[in-house]
């Protein structure tokens, strides 16, 4: 049975249709990239899977379980984590009681104390490197260190899947190299399956993921195996540009 | 790690403020109706603040929870005073009365309103106050528009003496203990989940629902919490000093303005703060009648700008950053 599965999923604002009848299924400890433009619908599908929208079509099933209508709190002690595009830290609370939020509500579990909760954020804030910073104000970090404390806060939470929103963005080439680094190890070392979406860093893309969806305009346009998927015309025409012939023509 | 015993520390420097408040007003001869009325206003912020700077949310109805626990212990000495043999436990009846009362609508209010976010929140809750009190006196409940007077009631109960003892001083000094519990439950919150969970909230209630925080919930155990201390309040500081109730002063909404003054001036979220900016609003308040009556609030206000702009997160908020890393620190929360 599959970790995540998704089935004819659609969101609508208004009259927009922003998540068009889109079906995903994910398997345990799964890495898949999500690429798309802007607008594409990325970030409503992440909200739909973690339940900060609902469904207006379609069913999302996960562990089995159909959580199409759950509140978001529920989901994530299920085992949902997910970070956000542009970091959302606790901003007054230090980077330790930030993670230790994550350890504290985001596990099944719920019986866990405070104390134990400062223990594990201890040992996430250690695994992204953020040990010299545990006790500054969150709001104070640079944004990529925001960024790991996210995902150090929802690693704390012990998901089964790991939502990543933009996760890449706006870092320095090198600092992507040893982002993607990081995540192949977590995720073996965890077990867990993740779902970045990785614009059009390629490099980060081929690095990281097994399996690549790319949507477009609110629909899944291609779901496949990486080296597959890059190879699809269609993904090269909308991703990497349209082939240097037809731009003459056209100009022609 | 903070150690176990170190976890109650910042209790100290709140307590004492209230024995010295307590102390002066014993000692100095006309002094106790200032220290009680700066022990009323730091109490007040203390309350108010368990939700409003906790959560970031504003109550712009605080004052009803006041007013209905006022109405509790009026009830309570009033309809029981034909009992024989009951003497203080009126009061006792009278203080679980207002406590519970103003509990209840806080539910009812909270249920309704805290689904709301942020500006929203506060809209919905001016009418409270007002709709309370119209409601009582359009619907003649609880005496109506005429009030309850339970002077005679109380008097009667308990003796001359005691009353009077009851409401010159005992009514001042349950408004202290009642401060001093809301410091007790505010370091408890603090320190444990609710406080973890009502800072996730303040700062990004989006972030904090998919951290699997149940927002709600939260958000409404701070809600009755601060609701509960302020019937409290309202029995002791209001109904007992007093001897009577009268619905246009007992929902002012002008107490849920000062609240809010009292608890940004001190420092929003600060265990201290409350009681810092009631000691600076309460004093400010009586000099200023005292040198300029009629411009307190003329000169009041330029200074409540000053103190926003100059410590944006209270004095007890900027002291506490100034303090980190000091041996300060353990005694500021």
């Amino acid at each position: 049975m599959a970790l995540l599965q998704l089935e004819n999923v659609t969101k609508r604002f208004g009259g927009l249709v922003a998540v068009n009848d889109v079906s995903l299924e994910v398997e345990d400890g799964e890495s898949i990239a999500i690429v798309g433009s802007n607008g594409s619908g990325k970030t409503t599908l992440f909200n739909v899977i973690s339940g900060v929208y609902l469904a207006d079509e379609g069913r999302v099933v996960f562990k089995g379980k159909d959580i199409t209508t759950l509140p978001p709190h529920t989901r994530a002690p299920l085992g949902i984590g997910r970070t956000f595009q542009i970091p959302r830290p606790f901003s007054s609370a230090s980077v330790r009681e930030n993670v230790a939020v994550g350890a504290m509500f985001g596990t099944l579990s719920g019986a866990i104390s405070v104390d134990e909760s400062l223990e594990v954020a201890d040992r996430y804030i250690h695994l992204v490197g953020l040990t010299p910073h545990t006790d500054k104000e969150a709001g104070s970090l640079t944004p990529v260190e925001k960024k790991l404390m996210e995902i150090a806060r929802s690693l704390a939470m012990r998901p089964k899947l790991l939502l990543m929103d933009e996760a890449l963005a706006g870092m320095h080439p090198r600092d992507i190299d040893e982002m993607v680094a990081f995540l192949k190890r977590i995720k073996a070392e965890e077990g867990i399956a993740i779902i970045a979406m990785v614009e059009h860093i390629m490099r980060a893309v081929v690095g990281f993921a097994e399996r690549v969806m790319v949507m477009h305009q609110g629909q899944k346009l291609v779901d496949a195996p990486t080296a597959e998927a890059l190879r699809d015309p269609r993904v090269v025409e909308i991703y990497l540009g349209r082939p240097a012939e037809d731009e003459t023509h056209a100009r022609g | 790690m903070k150690a176990k015993h170190t976890k109650y520390l910042p209790l100290l420097p709140v307590s004492c403020a209230y024995f010295i408040l307590f102390l002066i007003g014993k000692n100095v001869a006309g002094m106790w109706q200032l220290m009680a009325m700066l022990a009323f206003y730091c109490a007040l912020g203390q309350a108010f603040n368990i939700f409003i700077g906790m959560t970031g949310y504003v109550d712009f109805g605080y004052v009803a929870f006041l007013g209905v626990g006022t109405y509790g212990m009026a009830l309570s000495v009033s309809r029981l005073a034909g009992f024989p043999n009951l003497g203080l436990g009126v009061v006792v009846i009278g203080l679980i009365l207002s406590f519970v009362m103003a509990g209840a609508l806080s539910v009812a209010v909270g249920a309704v309103a805290l689904r709301l976010r942020g500006a929203y929140f506060a809209i919905a809750t001016v009418g409270v106050n007002e709709g309370f009190r119209y409601l009582i006196e359009g619907a003649r409940i609880w005496g109506g528009a005429e009030g309850i007077i339970f002077s005679g009631q109380l008097t009667e109960t308990l003796g001359r003496d005691t009353a009077s003892s009851l409401s010159t001083f005992w009514a001042d000094v349950m408004v202290m203990i009642v401060a001093v519990i809301a410091a007790v439950i505010t370091v408890g919150y603090m320190r444990g989940r609710v406080g973890y969970a009502l800072t996730a909230l303040r700062e990004d209630e989006d972030a904090a629902k998919v951290m699997g925080i149940n927002v709600t919930k939260y958000k409404i155990i701070a809600f009755i919490t601060s609701a509960s201390l302020a019937g409290l309040l309202g029995a002791c500081a209001w109904a007992l000093k007093v001897m009577y109730v009268f619905p246009p002063e007992a929902f002012q909404i002008q107490y849920t303005i000062e609240a809010i003054i009292i608890v940004v001036l001190g420092g929003a979220g600060t265990l201290l703060g409350p009681v810092v900016g009631g000691l600076i609003y309460g004093l400010s308040k009586y000099w200023l009648a005292v040198v300029m009556p009629g411009f307190q609030l003329l000169i009041f206000a330029p200074i409540v700008i000053f103190i926003v702009v100059a410590f944006p997160e209270g004095v007890v908020g900027w002291v506490k950053r100034r303090a980190k890393g000091t041996a300060i620190q353990s005694y500021l929360l």
